[in-house]
């Protein structure tokens, strides 16, 4: 057995990470020295200017399905990039690091974010800004003109080698942070590159020739359409965060108002999505678990609430008719793309590892591992008797959560994948543990 | 400044182009997202009516052509095609042996049935992106001497919804000439006059691409 004694914690390796950042930062910050003394009151106007933006930074999801993932526009790092070819990297890299602790202070007060984060936002700007400024710096803008192919060169070689070393650094805190692997993160990251770097090279390109011909003065200028813009992608941003949820919620309240499913969907989702990261599906997988979990049995709600409240044994016809369900859920969400991906897992999320499950009895590793976290929460949630009154059948008492416990590890591997299971007990027990605790509190 | 205005240009130009993606392309784009997100409660409903209801598909297309007609303003007539998706999604809960009788209905079953646009607006009204499509699900069963006031959109649905019940189960005509009966009273005249331009016109091209067609054949 190795032994992981030896091992730092999370977060002690995350306060090593910080901490190595910030050394390398200080050490790049003195070496550049304050801005020239003559160039103070540009620094200052062209600062103020850059936090202002640094806080009102686009922030817009692409797809709705991946709400992190989208347009971040962040119009400091366009200044901070024009600035440096017109005043030097020394100047550039003061300009981002105030920029990063302005802007990080009033975000840690607004939402209560821990001041490391600030700290480590500050020494990832300052790297990227001198390496920016170390690959830019070869080119004489000043010399060649403004208004040049070769400003526009630098500009866009500068923005890359930012975007670049600010995504890799980035990458590896948040992959330290949040405990993912870094390979998805920084994937996440580059897939967005491209696009960032298009959109925000027109921006700083107006910003140069602004700041070149007025000074701070002129950027006030470049900002103005730059609000304007925001302005309208604030608000499809805000329509489309509604927009996920209104399918969300609108298959809750579908299947609340619908007389038979009851309010137990609403801990499945929650637990199932738990289950899913305690696997280690990447992020957006474990977020559309969580949507599919909360949609499983929509496909109940087509059914006959007669037969799905009956409180005797059901006759064949009637288990028949049941049994359609899972089917039925695929097809009423056959014609929405975005939910494309969990229209199998609705579909199979009654089939069983040993081939007993219905409607097409595979077996095993034929069903998608998704299928079968919602199938293990979804009976758990069953046999302690979470759904509606109205939907428990009288025969069955409700187990305690003991009893459903051991139901679980004896069907591993026959009703439930025993993986799953595993993971799911451990999840159960934590959750006891803590709703225990508040209990006692 | 000298020499190179291209670049900056081309700048400008970018930052247009931006704008007109902000302003024009997004919202038609979550627009359409909408609508096949709702499209799925559509489906719902169609599948527990066994097809008598819920169809939203031809309807909204119809909808959308007669709005044009009447010169209902973009906002609102996008506003109705989400209403077309989601108007019976209230049947969701009326029992299923009422909604799939294969008998006609009692007064009083006919009166629950009727609580079904109240129980869809219910619905609609708590969801925050579609609150605003709520008014339209409660009214598109409306009554023109009822309610004259209500919006132009709730009459053209209420009108067109019976249009197509009627065509469907006979034919155009018999469907045209109950429309026209019940102008004034139970459907609002404007509208019924743009129904009824509509599917004139769309006959007639109809007809003529069939004669276009034959022309080739021949």
């Amino acid at each position: 057995m190795p032994n992981y004694s030896h091992r730092m914690s999370k977060r002690q390796r995350i306060c090593l990470w910080i901490g190595l950042l910030s050394v390398l930062a200080a050490g790049l910050l003195l070496l550049a020295g304050m801005p020239l003394l003559d160039l103070l009151t540009t620094f200052v106007g062209i600062a103020t200017i850059a936090i202002a933006a640094e806080l009102l930074l686009i922030r817009y999801p692409l797809r709705p399905e991946y709400p992190d993932r989208g347009i971040w526009l962040s119009v400091s790092t366009s200044v901070v990039i024009a600035s440096m070819l017109i005043y030097g990297w020394q100047f550039s890299v003061w300009l981002d690091a105030l920029t990063a602790l302005v802007a990080g202070l009033v975000t840690a007060h607004l939402r209560n974010v821990h001041p490391r984060w600030v700290v480590a936002n500050i020494a990832q700007s300052a790297l990227s800004a001198s390496v920016a400024g170390l690959a830019a710096g070869s080119f004489n803008v000043l010399q060649t003109g403004v208004l040049s192919a070769t400003a526009l060169g630098a500009l866009v070689l500068g923005l890359l080698v930012y975007m670049l070393v600010n995504a890799g650094l980035v990458s590896v805190t948040v992959a330290l942070a949040e405990g993912v692997r870094l390979r998805w993160v920084l994937a996440q990251t580059l897939l967005s590159l491209p696009r960032d770097i298009l959109l925000m090279t027109p921006i700083a390109f107006l910003a140069m020739a602004a700041l070149h011909a007025y000074g701070a003065v002129g950027l006030l200028g470049v900002l103005a359409p730059y609000l304007a813009l925001r302005q309208a992608f604030v608000l499809a941003a805000r329509q489309q965060e509604l927009y996920h949820q209104t399918i969300r919620s609108l298959g809750f309240l579908v299947q609340r108002a619908h007389p038979y499913t009851g309010g137990h969907l609403q801990r499945v989702s929650l637990w199932a999505r738990r289950v899913a990261e305690r696997l280690g599906l990447p992020p957006d997988r474990c977020e559309l678990v969580y949507e599919a979990a909360l949609l499983h049995d929509l496909g109940k709600t087509v059914l006959d609430e007669r037969i799905l409240n009956k409180p005797d044994r059901l006759t064949p016809e009637e288990w028949e008719e049941i049994r359609k369900h899972p089917q039925l859920g695929a097809e009423i969400l056959r014609d929405t793309p975005f939910l494309a991906p969990i229209i199998p897992w609705i579909a199979l999320h009654h089939e069983r590892p040993d081939g007993a499950g219905y409607p097409f009895g595979l077996k095993g590793e034929q069903i998608p591992i998704e299928a079968r976290v919602i199938a293990v929460v979804d009976a758990f949630d069953a046999m302690i008797g979470g759904e509606a009154p109205n939907q428990r059948r009288p025969h069955k008492r409700p187990l305690s959560l003991d009893e459903a416990l051991a139901e679980l590890e004896q069907g591993a591997g026959k009703q439930f994948d025993p993986q799953v299971a595993a993971v799911f007990r451990q999840v159960v027990r934590e959750w006891r543990t803590h709703r225990e605790a508040k209990a006692g509190a | 400044m000298q020499g190179a205005w291209w670049a900056l240009g081309i700048a400008v130009a970018s930052i247009a182009a931006l704008a007109y993606y902000a302003f024009v392309v997004l919202p038609a784009r979550i627009h359409r997202w909408r609508r096949d997100g709702l499209r799925a409660f559509a489906r719902l409903i169609e599948l527990r009516t066994q097809g008598r209801y819920g169809k939203a598909e031809p309807m909204a297309e119809l909808a959308s052509a007669v709005a044009l007609r009447l010169g209902i303003p973009l906002y609102e007539r996008r506003r109705m095609e989400l209403a077309v998706y989601l108007r019976d999604i209230g049947m969701v809960a009326i029992p299923y042996h009422i909604l799939n009788k294969p008998t006609p209905l009692t007064p009083a079953e006919r009166d629950l049935m009727a609580r079904h646009t109240e129980i869809g607006a219910s619905i609609t009204e708590q969801i925050p992106g579609l609150w605003h499509v709520a008014p339209l699900v409660r009214l598109h069963h409306v009554v023109y001497s009822e309610q004259p006031d209500a919006p132009l959109a709730a009459h053209l649905l209420s009108a067109l919804e019976d249009w197509i019940r009627v065509a469907e189960s006979a034919d155009a005509d018999t469907a045209a000439s109950a429309l026209k009966q019940g102008a004034g009273a139970r459907y609002h005249p404007v509208v019924v006059q743009a129904i009824l331009s509509e599917v004139r016109q769309r006959t007639l091209d109809g007809v003529q691409s069939l004669t276009r067609s034959a022309a080739l054949w021949l």
